[in-house]
This record gives structure tokens, C-alpha cells and sequence, in this order.
């Protein structure tokens, strides 16, 4: 990459491959800005010709999306602040204190962060059942714990064995207790780590989709996956613009964290999901 | 572990820190997993949740069962396809991003997208490119000359097959992005230097210095996405449904189908039971691997 | 009285034992290094004084109170880290005031204390400084603070200088015995560099592979090295170990060796395996009964060391820098005999034996 030509070729190869690679995307965003005629041209229009919001006006008032978009807040935030509390205290654990068990527990998180989700769900089907909580958003959080918890352990983890022993030492020595220690040092040094693995909770809890497929069958209840594909299914004729509405509105937390706070992002995939 | 008090009442602590992990860990996980083996061993109407013992009954079924069978190979398939097209193409566009272009970080966000957004965002989307009507994909072959007439991308065999296979690409090669892409950084300059310096070309570069410090990483994220390929529910059910027929149908398909479709909760069981036995090996090798690698970073 | 002691102190973890059976006792307001090179257990020692590591049996005091199981907030230390362990997200004065915060030290007090402290160590300029903005030194003052500020019993000090450079370390050295001096309180210092332990400590304990090799004062560990790893440790360069025989010669013994026959006055008997220890500024090279070859000399300026082969082994020798030696020569070489350390080759331990003066 020498020359200048060579320079600008390579940046439009690569920004071409970017683009291709953002196109659904895009095309995503364009298609829920068209009216509905437009989608129908042969061929398709790529910019829209008349740029409407009508969708979004449907969306919010005359589907269940905001009944739904609630549910997934309220199930997001719940799943994200029971597993990052428990996670962030076990992890403390796992890396700070001596006990017998410990390293087969690290291992143990490990496995279930590999377990697939379709063996666990017929059983947890029969458990809300059995506890009469089935169909309530309740118990999409114990079931997204499933997957959650041993991934936040995971990566909170990581982070923690970062922090330097030395430091809960020096705390030790100054004459804190090991939870003053924990309070005082630890705490504001895994910070980074606890918010990266927030926002990885609670995309995880934001995007699931087959728990919430078995164990929740209301509108009730129902988050925006599911939500979004009856939408889907019950349409006589499918508005393509209308779900590519909801698609935009769906992915607008995503969109917002990777705008601001797309460290936290890249950062817990280096502490926790590669390296294992 | 010696008898000294303090060291004593530290464990305790531990322990009690770990406590709650441990209880939502044997109530959502040990138990379930327990009890998915107990439920393969019954044949249970889903609708009733009654059911009747049949010993290994299930797992008999399953041997002679032609869709199990079809189920398994669907899920190899689409396993070993798409797995080797998110690693060329995720290794790369690493290089690719790794190299000094404009508006890097943008273009890094877009790439990364793909695999934060939700399976059912990423699912409309593709079946709305796909619409065999009025879908983008079609005609811009059309336009290209690559097809003559409009494809049935999700509804006809293998094209079912290859789209589950393209977008199963799209959606998860930013997870071999991102974890390459961070490897890259840790390669010193300093040994692209010394190549050149040795006459290396730029391919004998990649070869002889990036590919072998790839190494370590490509392995783990090979095992990682495969068995999260393997295990794949949503993007397959929610774009073919495991058709046409069960041409596209993997086994977590088919263990979804069996207990809420045929209702039959016990033979769904012996399915996924089955399929994690597949699993266990993948599991095991990359348990090994993670736990060599801790070893080699403590002290 | 003892201040600090160690009675029979062992730890193992797990199947490695980290220091074998440690009996030591400080004395109130002594200066005393451990040294050792790593892994030989000093570290694990400190943090066994700090409570920050149980012993696996053995007794740990300091005054007269048991402090195996005390918390290590309780011990009446304070401790100075190698990688000094200041809390990133609390600004300077934060992490002085943090031990008197733990105690429930008043904010008024709490502020005097650490303004005076910080006065002390020239930190006053810096308080509200986050550590990631000052430089190694200014890191290592202000974990010194964090240690003063409480004004323990016990200084512990872990490897404090390792990370300076080699000019701000001479310059810290100084003012730590100049702290010491002035605070009269006992310091305990872990280092691998002997020079620190002999410039700063009243005593050094010198250890290896969990074990306590000789305490006593640095010039006493010079001269009295108490066996073959203390001789080899201590002094720099190191000090020449050769090893040999007692056999009989004439009417008494000599030590004998290749290219080296030294007339033993007292002590020893024939056959005995025997090495000495000649320290480089104790053989003179130019004239004397014996022959060695040179093989390398490195002139440092104030000095020139010579690397000579004696009968198969190679020696270092301290020479005057005007003195010039061509490599490969032959020169003859003399040992100063009554600077020489004998030690026995199997157990290692010092030997009484007396050399006679060269007959000239």
C-alpha cells in the first residue's frame, strides 16, 4: 500500500466489502421509511422516493409493539441485574478465595456456557408448569439465567483475574475487612468489566428468542422477538415495511450501544469470549 | 487447606460469595440436565404431560429413525458449511480492517453488526431480500444474467440448504472478526520488520508470520462456533422451519418439533440428549484447551 | 526485645514447599533485610507477616501476641508493595488517607495526618493527582505515605525499589535509611539485591529454597559467610569457589587442588573434601608461588577484572586498573591466606581452617 492509487483502490475494496457486508441493514432501514406501494416497484427503488413514518405511527399504535418492546426492557434489565449481581459476587469468589471445589466450579461454568439451550428447555418447560409461573416474564428470567449466568461468570471472571492481587492486599493491610476490600478496591476496577458484561446480558436477554418461543404464549408476556414474528405469522398479507419498522425499532438499543459505548463492547470479547 | 481460623473464615466467605451461583446453577442447570436424561427414558403426551416408562425405548426409536438420522447429517452439514465460511470470511476482513483504512471504527461497527442484532431482526431482513417476488436478491441476479427466472431461495432444496448456510455466514463471521482482529494487535511490528528485512514478500509474510499466530485463536474460535453452530435454533427455524419437508430440519429442530409438534416430550428429550452426546466431544477438546491455556497465563 | 519472630514457621502450598522451618527473631526497631534470590521463600515470609498468607504450622508474633490468626488490618503493620499497589481510582491523598479511613480516624485528623505525611515525602503538590498521572518515583513516595501515615509497629517493605531506575534507587535508598533512622521502627525489607540489604540493614537474613541460611550483620555475612550458598551469594563479583583435598604433607595438612597447594595451619583432616573461597580482591596476580592463564579482562575504569583460568577453573580477579595482563599469558598469583574461607564441599558448611602464611 505504497502508492497513493494503490492506497484509494484498497479503501474502496474494503469499504465495498464493508458496504455488501451492512447491505441487509441498510436495506432494512430504507425499506421502513418507504410507503408500501414503493416496495412493490420492478424493479425495487433504492432510495426511497417519498420518505414516510407511517410505519412507525402503525407500529406504535396499532400493533402490541410497545406492550412488547416493554416486556423486553422489563426482561432485559431484570435478567441483567440478577445475573450481573450473583455473577459479580461469584466471580469474586471464584478468583479471590481459596475453597475446596473451586477449579471444578470454574469448570463447571465453562461446560454450561457451551450447553446447548434445547436440552435444558424441555425440563424447565415442565418446572414453570409445575411452579405455575409459565407464561409470565418471570419465568423467561430464571430461563435466560440458564445461558447468562455462566457467561457473565465467565467474563467477569476474566476481568477479575486482570485486577492485580497486590491491590485487595494493600487493602487487606490498611485494615479493611476482604468485603471492605471488595467495596473499596475491587469493585471500581472490575467496573469496566461489569459494564461490558451488562451490555452483553442484556443483548443476550434483548435478542432470545426460543425460550421465549416455548415458555411464553400471551401478549402478556410476550418480548419482541416473538412478539415481532407473530406479528409475522398473523398478518394476512405480510407488510414487509411494518417489520422492517419493528426490525429498526427492535435493534435501536444496539444501535445505541455500539454508538456510545462500543468499548465496553470489543473489550468483553477480549476478556471473555475468545480467550476462553 | 491449614487450621488456621482466619483462613477458615475466608473460605466460609468464598463460599457464601459463591452460594447463590451455585443454587440458580443446580435449580436451572443440574436439575434440568438431570431430568432431560430421566424424561428420555418416558413417552410423554405434551398437551397432559402424562407419560409412561419405556426404558431406552426413545433412544431404540431414534437408531431406526431415517429423520434422526437426516437430522444429524442436516446439522453436520450446515455445521462444517457455514463454520468455514465465517472463518475465510472472518479472517478475512480482519486483515482486511486490520490495514489502515478511512473511517476504520465505522467501518468496524458495520461489520460487527451482523452478529449483535437480534436472530429475528437479521431473519426479516434476509427473508425480505429473499421474497421471491419482490426480494432484492433476485433481482439483482436477474439483472446480473445469473438466473433466468426468480428463485425459491427457502422453499426448494438445496437453495433452503445454501441460504440457511449464507446467512448463518453473514450473522456470525464478526465473531471471527473480533477475535482475530484482537489477536492481530498483539503481533509485534517488529516481526514484519525482521521479514522484510529478509525478503519476505507480503504473502510469505501472512504465511510464515500471521497464519502461525493465528494459530492458537483460530482453534478455540473453531470449537467455540462449533458447537454454537451445532446447537443453532433460531435462525434455521425462523427462515425455513426445517423445510421444505425436513430438508433444512437440524437436530434442535427436530427436538423442538417432536415435543411441541407431535407432543411427544420423551422422544424430544432423547433427541437433545442425543445431540449433546455429539456435542460432548467438542466440548471436552475445547474444556481442554481453555483450561491448558489458564494454566500458561497463572504464574 | 524481640518485635518480630517467627518460631518453627513453616508453609507449604500444596506439595511445594515455600519455606521450610523459619526461626527468627527482629529485635524492636531493627533494620533486617531477607534476601534471597527468587523463589527462595522471602516473599512468602513477608506475606505470611502481613497475614496476607496462613503458615501451614509454626508460630508468627509480633510484641508478644500470636498473630497467626489476626486480620491482617489488625497486625500493627504496614506494608510498601514492589508493584506499590496504589488504588488507581483514588487520587493521591485518597490512598494515603485510606488506612486512617479504615481505622475511623476523623476527616479533621485525617487530613492533618496526611498533610503532613505528604510534606514529609514532598507529595504536597500532588495530592489530588489519580496515581496513573506520576511518575515511578512519585508512585513509590506515595505508597510509602500510604505506609507511613499509619505510624505501625512494623514497616514491611517488598522489593519497594525493583521498579526504579538505578539512579532514583540510590537516591531512595539513602532516604529510607534517613526514615528509618528518624522513625526508629522496625523495617522489614525483602530484596534480591545484596547491595541494598548490605547499605540498608542492621541485620540480613539470607535464604534459599525455603530456607534460612545465616542472620547477622552485613559485614559479619561478608566475612563469615556460614556456607558455600551464602559464600557464592554474597558480594559482587562473586566470590572465587575452588574446589579440592585435605591431604597430608610433610608433618601436617595441606589443601590441594589443581595448580593450587595451600599448607594448612589448624583444623581439617586428610581426605577431607574441602572448597575454599578466595574473594576476587584476595588473589594478587603478578607474583606468588602459583600459575594462572588469563583469559578475559574487562577494564571498568576504577578497576579491571580479570578472568583467570586456575588449574581447569576459571577465577575472577580484582586487579588495578594500571596494571596490564595480555590474554593468554601466563602470570604467577598469589592468595592472601588469611582472608580465605574454607567450606565442606559435601554439607556445604563453614569450615574452622586456619591457612598458613605463604613461605616466602
Amino acid at each position: 500500500m505504497k502508492t497513493l492509487a494503490g492506497r484509494i483502490a484498497f479503501n474502496l475494496f474494503a469499504w465495498t466489502v464493508v458496504l455488501v457486508t451492512a447491505f441487509p441493514l441498510i436495506w432494512m432501514i430504507l425499506t421502513s421509511v418507504k410507503p408500501q406501494f414503493e416496495l412493490f416497484r420492478i424493479p425495487p427503488t433504492f432510495w426511497p422516493e417519498q420518505i414516510t413514518f407511517e410505519h412507525y405511527v402503525r407500529l406504535i399504535y396499532e400493533t402490541p409493539f410497545l406492550k412488547y418492546m416493554r416486556n423486553s426492557l422489563i426482561l432485559g434489565f431484570t435478567t441483567t441485574i440478577v445475573v450481573v449481581v450473583v455473577a459479580t459476587l461469584g466471580a469474586h469468589s471464584l478468583v479471590r478465595f481459596r475453597y475446596p471445589g473451586r477449579e471444578r466450579l470454574a469448570q463447571m461454568v465453562l461446560f454450561t456456557y457451551l450447553l446447548p439451550s434445547v436440552v435444558l428447555i424441555l425440563p424447565l418447560y415442565l418446572m414453570m408448569v409445575w411452579l405455575g409461573i409459565a407464561n409470565t416474564i418471570f419465568s423467561l428470567v430464571i430461563a435466560y439465567t440458564t445461558f447468562a449466568l455462566p457467561y457473565a461468570l465467565w467474563l467477569l471472571r476474566s476481568f477479575m483475574q486482570g485486577i492485580p492481587d497486590d491491590l485487595e492486599a494493600a487493602a487487606l493491610v490498611d485494615g479493611a475487612t476482604r468485603m471492605e476490600a471488595f467495596v473499596d478496591v475491587i469493585l471500581p476496577q472490575a467496573l469496566p468489566g461489569i459494564i461490558s458484561t451488562s451490555l452483553f446480558t442484556f443483548i443476550l436477554a434483548w435478542n432470545e428468542y426460543l425460550y421465549a418461543l416455548v415458555l411464553v404464549n400471551t401478549d402478556e408476556a410476550r418480548p419482541l422477538t416473538t412478539g415481532v414474528m407473530s406479528m409475522l405469522v398473523s398478518a394476512f398479507n405480510i407488510e414487509w415495511s411494518l417489520l422492517m419498522a419493528a426490525s429498526v425499532m427492535m435493534s435501536l438499543p444496539l444501535i445505541i450501544i455500539f454508538a456510545f459505548l462500543q468499548k465496553y463492547l470489543t473489550r468483553g470479547f477480549g476478556a471473555g469470549g475468545v480467550k476462553g | 487447606m491449614s487450621g488456621n481460623p482466619l483462613d477458615k473464615r475466608y473460605a466460609v466467605l468464598g463460599a457464601m460469595l459463591i452460594a447463590p451461583t451455585v443454587l440458580i446453577f443446580c435449580a436451572v442447570i443440574v436439575y434440568p440436565l438431570v431430568s432431560a436424561l430421566y424424561l428420555s427414558l418416558f413417552t410423554i403426551f405434551t398437551p397432559t404431560l402424562r407419560g409412561s416408562f419405556i426404558g431406552l425405548g426413545n433412544y431404540a426409536y431414534l437408531v431406526n429413525s431415517p429423520e434422526f438420522w437426516r437430522s444429524l447429517w442436516n446439522t453436520l452439514l450446515w455445521t462444517v458449511c457455514t463454520l468455514t465460511l465465517q472463518i475465510v470470511f472472518g479472517v478475512a476482513a480482519a486483515l482486511m480492517l486490520h490495514q489502515n483504512i478511512v473511517f476504520r471504527s465505522l467501518a468496524r461497527s458495520l461489520i460487527l453488526f451482523p452478529y449483535f442484532v437480534s436472530t429475528v431482526v437479521a431473519v426479516l431482513v434476509w427473508r425480505w431480500l429473499f421474497n421471491d417476488l419482490y426480494g432484492v436478491m433476485n433481482h439483482l441476479m436477474l439483472m446480473a444474467g445469473l438466473i433466468k427466472m426468480p428463485l425459491d431461495w427457502l422453499g426448494s432444496m438445496p437453495n433452503a440448504m445454501i441460504s440457511i448456510i449464507l446467512v448463518g455466514a453473514w450473522k456470525y463471521f464478526p465473531f471471527v472478526v473480533i477475535a482475530v482482529l484482537a489477536r492481530l494487535q498483539t503481533i509485534p511490528d517488529a516481526l514484519y520488520e525482521a521479514a522484510k528485512i529478509d525478503g519476505a514478500g507480503a504473502w510469505s509474510r501472512f504465511v510464515d508470520i500471521t497464519l502461525p499466530q493465528l494459530r492458537d485463536v483460530l482453534v478455540v474460535v473453531v470449537l467455540l462456533r462449533a458447537i454454537w453452530d451445532f446447537k443453532e435454533f433460531d435462525l434455521i427455524y425462523l427462515l425455513t422451519g426445517g423445510g421444505p419437508i425436513i430438508a433444512t430440519q437440524t437436530l434442535p429442530l427436530m427436538v423442538y418439533k417432536d415435543a411441541f409438534g407431535l407432543n411427544d416430550m420423551g422422544r424430544a428429550s432423547a433427541v437433545a440428549v442425543s445431540m449433546m452426546l455429539v456435542m460432548l466431544s467438542f466440548m471436552v477438546l475445547y474444556l481442554k484447551l481453555a483450561g491448558r491455556g489458564e494454566r500458561e497465563s497463572q504464574p | 526485645m524481640a518485635d518480630v519472630s517467627f518460631q518453627k514457621v513453616r508453609k507449604a502450598f500444596g506439595s511445594a514447599v515455600a519455606v521450610k522451618s523459619l526461626d527468627l527473631a527482629i529485635g524492636s526497631g531493627e533494620f533486617v533485610s531477607l534476601l534471597g534470590p527468587s523463589g527462595c521463600g522471602k516473599t512468602t515470609t513477608l506475606r505470611m507477616l502481613a497475614g496476607l498468607e496462613f503458615p501451614t504450622e509454626g508460630e508468627i508474633r509480633i510484641g508478644d501476641r500470636v498473630v497467626n490468626a489476626v486480620p491482617p488490618g489488625q497486625r500493627d503493620i504496614a506494608m510498601v508493595f514492589q508493584s506499590y499497589a496504589l488504588y488507581p481510582h483514588m487520587s493521591v491523598g485518597e490512598n494515603i488517607a485510606y488506612p486512617l479511613k479504615k481505622r475511623g480516624v476523623g476527616r479533621a485528623e485525617r487530613d492533618a495526618k496526611v498533610a503532613s505525611v505528604a510534606a514529609t515525602l514532598q507529595l504536597g503538590a500532588l495530592l489530588d493527582r489519580k496515581p496513573r498521572q506520576l511518575s515511578g518515583g512519585q508512585q513509590q513516595r506515595v505508597a510509602l505515605g500510604r505506609a507511613l501515615v499509619r505510624d505501625p509497629k512494623v514497616f514491611l517493605l517488598d522489593e519497594p525499589l525493583s521498579n526504579l531506575d538505578a539512579k532514583l534507587r540510590a537516591h531512595m535508598r539513602a532516604e529510607l535509611i534517613e526514615l528509618h533512622r528518624k522513625l526508629g521502627k522496625t523495617f522489614i525489607y525483602v530484596t534480591h539485591d545484596q547491595l541494598e540489604a548490605m547499605t540498608m540493614s542492621d541485620r540480613i537474613a539470607v535464604m534459599h529454597e525455603g530456607d534460612l541460611q545465616q542472620f547477622g550483620a552485613p559485614m559479619q555475612v561478608y566475612e563469615k559467610p556460614a556456607n558455600l550458598f551464602v559464600a557464592g551469594f554474597i558480594g559482587s563479583p562473586a566470590m572465587n569457589l575452588l574446589p579440592g583435598m585435605i591431604e597430608s604433607s610433610g608433618s601436617g595438612l595441606a589443601f590441594v587442588r589443581q595448580g593450587l597447594r595451600l599448607a594448612v595451619g589448624a583444623g581439617g583432616q586428610a581426605g577431607q573434601k574441602v572448597t575454599i573461597g578466595v574473594r576476587p580482591e584476595d588473589i594478587a596476580l603478578g607474583s606468588g608461588p602459583f600459575v594462572a592463564t588469563v583469559r578475559i579482562v574487562e577494564p571498568t575504569g576504577h578497576e579491571t577484572i580479570v578472568m583467570a583460568d586456575i588449574g581447569g577453573q576459571s577465577a575472577i580477579v580484582r586487579v588495578q586498573p594500571d596494571t596490564a595482563h595480555v590474554v593468554g599469558s601466563e602470570t604467577p598469583f598469589a592468595v592472601r591466606t588469611s582472608r580465605l574461607h574454607a567450606f565442606d564441599s559435601v554439607t556445604g558448611a563453614r569450615l574452622d581452617l586456619a591457612f598458613a602464611p605463604p613461605a616466602s
